[in-house]
């Protein structure tokens, strides 16, 4: 048990929430990942601005896998709504957890 | 299964944000003296950073003459209750030299440059908002006065569209209601008559607040307040407050020689930063409601809307677009609506922007060799924590850039640090709380206007830090 809250706590430490700006020339994405794009600025930029600590913590960096985080999206945690079928469709959220994934692999700001 | 469990565990204690204390931007004890260094700057591959002038007092924005010089100008009032005279400065090879002096009724929030003039925005704390033609020599006019800005919010813009100028009133209060909150911005004690005002007739729906009453020596003693009342005046239901002009919340416009005020949209929080688009668009950037006083609201983005004339913004009881009651403080009570009708259909946001990002002066890039043409870059103040609500890390203190037309939000110019903040906060000599930003006559280079150092205390006070404020210039290489 120590091993994987000392493996969590390396993964948190390791893995900077910051990502570069990028300019608005350089950025290529398909249509599926604009999409999941336009739905994370409507849903969540606003507390997670991008994908960092805000009003809510940072999401770049969270280690849980996809299924918890889908499972917070429509449950709601602590402070965080849940966002119901009716607000976020199956489909939009799919797109969410796409750009999530998508900012995380991005090239990360030096510090 | 428990491996289930412990990420649950992880991801819940993580989450758990009643537990967790603010770390505002500006929660710090005592910040360094200020020395900006560009390379603790992060921009886009490409782009460069330079410092253009140093040591100003309060900057909140600029403007350029027909011969590309840059002006700035010098706020003359800070939140923390620190008047000073406003000015309106030249700048030439890093050193500036006054144009010309306001008088104490700060903060000078906008200058744009039309036709030989400047034309400024004066918020109004001392004695009411002023629109200001202030000529090339520095003789000061005022085309209009008298306008409501002597609460939380103040005058803002201008901009000049069609030969008029077009300016913004911010809101009284927080969310429609005066409260004691006001008086710890420090304005209630001096103007106890004030309150917000509407741009057309409004009928309410007698929804009241009862809080402490900070104006008398009891401290037991309660007040009792309606919206766009006087504090401790209670609403009726179905009581008409009679729309009027100026009106708070809104934005106006005057011919551009001075004359008759005309309405162009209300219903607007804090309605701060005013740019055209390429396209001849007006937009404005919205300060949303906090986390304080009597009606406080939780979560609410700052917005970017494009104006539309005679359009209804949705506030006080609606936000971002969206209805109220979705903004409701965790284990709070419900946030309940202020109107008994809606004045009218409120529209979609452009984009919604990070919560108490404090997202502020606006310019949009038209040249090709800057890049990014046809988007917007905004300048994120940060946030006010713990004042305006709890953070867990620094919001704003950065550029950011916006595609209008999808909404997208994107990082222009950040600090360096494993965090996001000021550089106060994280020891470096990077952006401090950047104000606003301006394209030069060419489109070629932005301009940030970086207010300088604005610290708050635990117990929500602001304390500026006067002579730390920076001009910054971002080229492309």
């Amino acid at each position: 048990m120590r091993t994987i809250i000392f493996l969590c706590a390396m993964i948190c430490m390791a893995c900077t929430a910051r990502r570069m700006p990028v300019t608005s020339e350089n950025r290529t994405e398909s249509a599926q990942l604009a999409h999941g794009r336009d739905k994370y600025m409507q849903y969540c930029q606003k507390c997670h601005p991008m994908g960092e600590t805000g009003l809510g913590p940072a999401l770049n960096n969270l280690p849980a896998p996809g299924f918890i985080k889908r499972f917070q999206v429509r449950h709601g945690l602590g402070a965080m709504p849940a966002f119901k079928q009716d607000v976020i469709s199956r489909n939009d959220l799919n797109g969410i957890m796409r750009y999530m994934r998508s900012m995380k692999k991005s090239e990360k700001l030096p510090v | 299964m428990k491996y289930l469990a412990l990420l649950c565990l992880l991801t819940g204690l993580y989450s758990c944000y009643g537990t967790r204390t603010s770390k505002g931007g500006g929660e710090i004890s005592s910040p360094a003296p200020r020395t900006p260094n560009t390379a603790d700057l992060v921009l886009p591959e490409g782009y460069t950073a330079e410092v253009l002038t140093t040591g100003l007092n309060f900057p909140t924005a600029m403007a350029f003459d027909e011969q590309g010089t840059p002006y700035v100008i010098e706020a003359g009032y800070s939140y923390g209750e620190i008047f000073t005279n406003p000015k309106l400065l030249k700048v030439a090879n890093g050193k500036t030299t006054v144009v010309a002096t306001g008088e104490k009724n700060g903060p000078w929030t906008g200058i744009t440059f039309y036709k030989d003039n400047f034309y400024i925005a004066e918020g109004g704390q001392g004695e009411g908002g002023k629109i200001l033609k202030v000529t090339a020599d520095g003789k000061i006019t005022a085309l209009v006065k008298d306008l409501p800005g002597m609460a939380d919010h103040h005058t803002n813009g201008p901009v000049v569209m069609n030969d008029h100028i077009y300016f913004a009133i911010g809101s009284a209060t927080n969310a429609g209601v005066v409260g004691p909150d006001n008086a710890d911005f420090g304005w209630l004690k001096r103007h106890p008559e004030l309150h917000d005002i509407p741009c057309d007739d409004i009928t309410l729906n007698g929804v009241n607040f009862e809080t402490d009453n900070p104006l008398t020596a009891d401290g037991k003693d309660k007040a009792v307040t309606g919206a766009y009342l006087p504090f401790n005046t209670a609403a009726k239901d179905g009581q008409v407050i009679k729309g009027k002009l100026p009106c708070t919340g809104s934005v106006l416009r005057i011919p551009v020689g001075g004359g008759k005020i005309q309405l162009v949209a209300w219903g607007l929080r804090n309605p701060y930063g005013l740019a055209v688009s390429p396209q001849g668009k007006l937009y404005v950037t919205e300060n949303a409601a906090d986390e304080r006083g009597s009606r406080p609201l939780w979560g609410v983005g700052d917005v970017l809307w494009e104006v539309k004339d005679g359009t209804w913004y949705g506030w006080p009881d609606y936000s971002e677009g969206k209805p109220v009651k979705l903004f409701k403080t965790p284990g709070g009570t419900a946030v309940q609506t202020l109107l008994k009708n809606k004045p009218g259909n409120v529209p979609k946001p452009v984009a919604v922007l990070a919560v108490h990002s404090s997202s502020n002066g606006i310019d949009f890039s038209n040249n090709e060799s800057f890049g990014y043409k046809g988007n917007a870059f905004i300048a994120q103040f940060g946030d006010m924590a713990p004042n305006v609500g709890k953070v867990l890390s620094p919001v704003g203190f950065k550029v950011v850039w916006v595609d209008v037309a999808t909404g997208e939000v994107k990082d222009f110019a950040v600090n360096k640090g494993k965090k996001n903040g000021p550089a106060s906060r994280l020891r470096t000599g990077g952006l401090e709380r950047p104000v606003s930003v301006k394209f030069d006559p060419s489109g070629k280079a932005l301009y940030i206007v970086d207010f300088g150092i604005l610290r708050t205390t635990p117990e929500g006070q602001s304390v500026p830090v006067e002579n730390s404020g920076v001009v910054w210039k971002i080229t492309k290489r």
